[in-house]
């Protein structure tokens, strides 16, 4: 899931050359896929109408997603551009982390928003169960066919019916650094595990703490599992984990939870100590990775391309300040590409939401909030032009050239109890595991107990 | 009460005045303790979302050039804010309203008219005095799902007024009941029908404890989150709900939050410092609540 | 008598019944018949939803929370209301005093907790809880010149535990000592510290360097004093020989330092405190001091509702049996304990109970203030029935099963209120 944030709608500063990392991402080089770009004016105003939308005059239409701040803004314009198309009334409602909760509240009084951006698969499949979502019409899936690889289309889908647009997406395979503490202390950017933990030992002996964990939203740190657990186990175990085809006891969890206990169980190896990450929200991990002069918080901070949002907060500029490396690779395995995604998501049978689907399935809606910057689409169709800087163009342009050879956001595909409510199940096993490395085996005993119950209640 | 007979000897003079000096600095110091959160908030409030994030409100106590009135302008631009604040508004003078009317009719009922199992029927009432909200929250959800006022002004505005009724009843019934029955008496000898006699005499006579009931009702449904979470229109939420949806990013958002929060605490602490007697007064009788 | 009279009746008390009907008493008759049905809502589920209640470890955490916040809040705020009453009465200024106090009433939970979110802030630079925690630690115990430096495992230097460094090798005068860390910040670094000098012998002292074994950019060698590298300036070094110091030196700016020949073969020791870590405050919000800490917040907002309540009591007292105490030779602590408490013990009774069904009841507080990762240790009953009660994971069961209990702990009180009021009327 992507929680980007941010609070000034400072633009993205423009960078200098950053198209290495995007062939490295994408673990293939190359000149990765500048597909169909849909004739996209570079850098103009998103008017190219490349999708037909009905009239919908005065039909009014509410949709829900987590963002505040600058995101909120961003996805604000999309929806005009909606209005200004159909003639429909648009109205935006943000919500907490527990989306789920918020929609079964107003599910229980009989009137739900018309269109939730939900942020995991797991919460897609068991709106689908409980009969909330409404599977995508036609006109919707012309424009997922013409303009969504396989994989993206599938993950849309719930046993064969298609419901659901992945509109924004995210690949949460990168590292950011400062270079200056870097530079200091001769530090290069490590493409292997082992290279990671030794570079981690070169900035701590020049005196920063090397890493920045937003320990206080607990996603952070599935994502930390996911990316080692997906090049040390390999995608297959990945796809039977997500399943829950194997138990979390299983020995390849162990694995990647002692190949994590061996970075997190350093002492001073993470900014404010186990304690101080667990109260450290996601965006100030960035931000204390890039302020503070020579005497930053911390030296790395992981997480995916929207961290570039909150980097823009800083006076740190991308690029040359503040630059990433791909998720290195662990024990031999490939370097993992793992994304995540908002799926839009129908919940009424208005015409009008249907209608948002199309569009949202669209380059012309991608284009929009792809200006605006701290925004991936899937959609191959979206001119790479749109986005508002060489590092960002690269990471889509690596996605797109990905194809199908990604692995989705395990916790995000799991029921919302077990990955993706703060303070329960894999967030909450997690942060305990960070408390206390050396525990794995009894973490894993947690998570298995977790998962097993939630996927009892119907996951 | 600063007054107090003398004491005898001059020792014991000097002992209590000492006691007298401490005590004014403990107060003068939990004064200040007490108040540091509320000037923290206001402080935050008036510094750039860069100054907050950098360091505490208190810097600016040494360094007043930083504060600003930006992120006022800014949310006073925000439509999600103004809109909220006059939803708050929609919401609120209508519970308040209402909660008075329907409360006096029925204290009326119970203090002056005759019907079989009067006093049962008021302690059943009272009884329900202490049932907490959250236990209607399924329930009502379901309940105006069906009538179609779920997700409306009007169902919120439905819900205070319910849940406010068994206090307003409680408060308006024993203050009508000091009503001195001559009076009654002396109108119904007039002619006077009992709406007539409710109008004209009983309702001008129960002015204060109609105003605290009114003030009382007033800051608790301006005040509240969880009913206007679950039962008010989301595209027109009041301005606890919509800040509340801000606290997801506290941190990033709290050039909106900080604000936000304290616009949103102008009417209910201008209405009490207005209105403390009738507040403190509405507090006293509402101890039950 | 009845008749018509009847019929005004039911006309002035129809709203008023009808809504109460509709959406009080309704609800609690729907509730507790819920509450024995599964989550599908069609099968019969005995008291599993109780006995759910009771097994399962969120719920469970959420019961012994708001068993901690029944006993401690309304305590709290209640000992604190008599305090301040007492006290402001011999003030001039007492009324001011007591609106300050009384004024967070008048805001929302909401507002308050984001008022708190900020106070909790962890980063002492930032809330001002752990700004004067820090600082009244910091008077105690200041923080030092190299937080975290310490030696690699090649250097010649280990762990002495307590924070503190020893030499592996007791040292000889006439055979320079080496004593390199590294894990300084550049910050960290005093201006005028100078490039570091290769230790050299001299005759009857002690000599040796100690420096910053790092150099910028990289590419020194480990335990070499590299061109590059310097000294750590102001280091303290004790020389310890059987469990005694018998010598101490302070490096100098290029990190040499000398020590008397009675340091010949003593260990040299870096104490702690050359190393240490800037105190950091504690984690307000973190799992095993979040319920404290919102009940400090909610003690903020409702002591002010208890001191009025205590005050309005205390104005009713007799004053001749206050005096009369006192002319008997008591002192305030015992006309206070022996006298004024007991004869406000009805109020004090009713302010806790008051505070105690409140405090039950209690949700936005613990919504705003617990960040989310915390939740769950800050779990508290009303969130609980809103967790269980909506979403994909939802089980109305247990949900309805939360309010029914609720239901259940105000009951007393309901009949406490029932019969003061009775005896009020006769």
């Amino acid at each position: 899931m992507m929680r980007t944030t941010a609070r000034k709608r400072r633009t993205v500063v423009a960078l200098a050359a950053a198209g290495a990392l995007a062939l490295a991402v994408a673990g293939c080089g190359g000149d990765g896929g500048d597909e169909g770009g849909s004739g996209g004016d570079a850098g103009g105003e998103g008017t190219t109408q490349t999708v037909r939308l009905p009239k919908l005059d005065g039909q009014r239409l509410q949709v829900v997603a987590v963002w505040t701040g600058p995101e909120q803004e961003a996805f604000t314009k999309v929806l005009k551009e909606f209005e200004k198309r159909t003639g429909a009334r648009v109205s935006y409602v943000p919500t907490q982390d527990a989306m789920l909760n918020y929609i079964g509240t107003k599910i229980a009084g009989g009137s739900p928003p018309d269109v939730a951006m939900l942020q995991q698969v797991g919460a897609l499949r068991q709106a689908v169960e409980r009969k909330w979502a409404k599977p995508a019409g036609a006109e919707t899936k012309a424009q997922l066919a013409k303009n969504y690889s396989r994989g993206w289309q599938d993950l849309g889908a719930v046993d064969g019916t298609q419901y659901g647009v992945y509109f924004k997406t995210a690949n949460k395979s990168l590292i950011w650094y400062n270079t200056a503490v870097f530079d200091n202390a001769g530090a290069s950017e490590p493409k292997t595990w082992k290279e990671l933990l030794t570079t981690a030992e070169t900035i701590s002996a020049s005196g920063v703490t090397p890493l920045s964990v937003g320990g206080a939203d607990g996603w952070t740190l599935t994502d930390w599992f996911e990316n080692v657990y997906l090049s040390q186990a390999g995608p297959e175990k990945y796809d039977r984990l997500a399943k829950h085809e194997i138990k979390w006891t299983d020995p390849s969890v162990t694995r990647a939870l002692t190949t994590l206990a061996g970075l997190f169980g350093k002492p001073d190896t993470i900014a404010g100590g186990a304690a101080g990450a667990l109260q450290t929200e996601f965006p100030t991990s960035v931000t204390q990775t890039f302020t503070g002069g020579d005497r930053p918080k911390a030296a790395m901070v992981f997480e995916g391309d929207f961290v570039s949002i909150n980097i823009a907060q800083t006076e740190a500029k991308l690029g040359t300040d503040a630059k990433v490396f791909p998720f290195p690779a662990v024990d031999g395995g490939e370097p993992p590409v793992v994304t995540g995604g908002d799926v839009a998501v129908a919940l009424t049978e208005k015409p009008a939401a249907q209608a948002l689907l199309t569009f949202l399935a669209s380059p012309d809606a991608a284009a929009v909030w792809a200006a605006q910057g701290g925004f991936l689409s899937p959609n191959k169709s979206l001119d790479p032009a749109a986005y508002p800087n060489d590092v960002q163009r690269g990471i889509a342009k690596a996605l797109i050239a990905a194809g199908d050879d990604f692995r989705f956001d395990m916790s995000d595909q799991m029921p919302q109890s077990f990955g993706g409510t703060p303070g329960k199940g894999e967030w909450k096993a997690l942060q305990d595991f960070l408390k206390n490395p050396k525990d794995i085996a009894g973490t894993q005993a947690r998570l298995e107990a977790d998962a097993a119950k939630a996927y009892a209640n119907g996951g | 009460m600063g007054s107090r007979t003398a004491p005898a000897s001059p020792a014991s003079r000097l002992a209590s005045r000492l006691a007298g000096g401490v005590t004014q600095v403990f107060l003068v110091v939990v004064a200040l303790f007490w108040l540091m959160p509320t000037v923290g908030l206001l402080l935050s409030s008036l510094r750039s979302p860069s100054d907050i994030s950098g360091s505490g409100w208190w810097e600016a106590l040494t360094a007043p050039a930083q504060l600003t009135a930006d992120n006022y302008a800014a949310i006073l631009r925000n439509d999600t804010i103004t809109d909220s604040l006059l939803s708050t508004v929609m919401i609120t003078v209508p519970a308040t309203v209402l909660v008075v009317v329907i409360g006096s009719l029925a204290g009326y009922a119970f203090a002056w008219m005759e019907f079989p199992g009067r006093d049962w029927w008021f302690l059943a009432v009272v009884g329900l005095l202490v049932v907490p909200v959250q236990v209607a929250l399924v329930p009502v959800s379901k309940l105006f799902g069906q009538v179609g006022v779920f997700e409306t002004t009007l169902g919120v505005v439905l819900f205070h007024t319910a849940f406010g009724l068994p206090f307003a009843i409680f408060l308006l019934r024993n203050f009508f009941a000091e009503i001195p029955r001559e009076l009654l008496e002396a109108a119904r000898l007039d002619g006077a029908g009992e709406i007539r006699l409710f109008a004209r005499v009983v309702l001008p006579l129960g002015g204060p404890a109609i105003a605290s009931l009114g003030i009382f009702q007033f800051l608790w449904v301006w005040n509240d989150m969880l009913v206007a979470l679950i039962f008010a229109d989301s595209d027109a939420p009041p301005i606890t709900v919509a800040l509340q949806q801000q606290v997801r990013q506290f941190g990033n958002n709290i050039d909106v939050l900080a604000p936000g929060a304290f616009v949103s605490m102008v009417v209910p602490l201008a209405v009490f410092f207005a209105f403390q007697r009738q507040f403190v007064s509405g507090v006293m009788a509402g101890a039950v609540k | 008598m009845t008749g018509t009279r009847g019929l005004v009746a039911a006309v002035f008390l129809l709203p008023a019944l009808v809504l109460l009907g509709a959406l009080v008493v309704y609800p609690i008759g729907y509730s507790v018949q819920r509450s024995f049905f599964d989550r599908a809502g069609t099968g019969f589920a005995g008291l599993d939803n109780y006995v759910e209640i009771f097994t399962d470890d969120t719920i469970l955490t959420a019961v012994r929370n708001n068993a901690v916040w029944v006993v401690v809040a309304p305590t709290l705020a209640t000992a604190l209301g008599l305090v301040f009453a007492v006290l402001t009465e011999r003030v001039r200024w007492g009324t001011a005093f007591k609106l300050v106090v009384f004024m967070p009433m008048a805001i929302s939970m909401l507002a308050a907790g984001i008022i708190f979110r900020l106070v909790y802030e962890q980063d002492p630079d930032r809330g001002v809880a752990n700004a004067v925690w820090v600082g009244v630690h910091d008077t105690f115990a200041e923080s030092s010149g190299y937080p975290r430096a310490r030696p690699l495992p090649v250097h010649p230097l280990e762990e002495a535990g307590g924070g503190a460094y020893v030499t592996k090798e007791p040292v000889r005068a006439g055979t320079p000592a080496r004593l390199p860390l590294v894990g300084v910040a550049p910050a960290d670094v005093p201006d005028d510290a100078r490039p570091a000098r290769e230790p050299r012998p001299a005759p009857g002292a002690v000599t040796g360097t100690a420096w910053l074994d790092f150099t910028k950019g990289g590419g020194g060698t480990p335990n070499a004093v590299d061109a590059r590298e310097v000294g750590l300036k102001g280091l303290r070094i004790e020389a310890v020989r059987d469990g005694r110091v018998v010598a101490t030196a302070t490096a100098a700016a290029d990190g040499s330092f000398t020590l008397p020949a009675a340091a010949d073969g003593a260990l040299l020791w870096l104490p702690e405190a050359n190393f240490r870590e800037p105190y950091n405050g504690v984690d307000w919000l973190g799992p095993t001091l979040v319920t404290p800490a919102v009940i400090g917040s909610y003690v903020w907002m409702w002591a002010g509702f208890a001191m009025v309540l205590i005050a309005a009591g205390l104005a009713g007292l007799p004053r001749e049996l206050l005096e009369a105490a006192r002319v008997d030779g008591a002192n305030e602590w015992q006309v206070f304990r022996r006298v004024t408490v007991p004869l406000l013990a009805p109020v004090l009774a009713v302010v806790l109970v008051t505070l105690m069904i409140n405090v039950l009841k209690i949700f936005d507080l613990v919504f705003i203030i617990a960040p989310g990762s915390v939740q769950d240790d800050a779990n508290v009953l009303a969130l609980q029935l809103y967790r269980s009660s909506f979403g994909t994971d939802a089980h109305l069961g247990v949900g309805s099963a939360i309010s029914v209990l609720l239901l259940l702990l105000v009951i007393p009180v309901m009949f406490f209120n029932i019969r003061r009021i009775r005896k009020a009327g006769r």
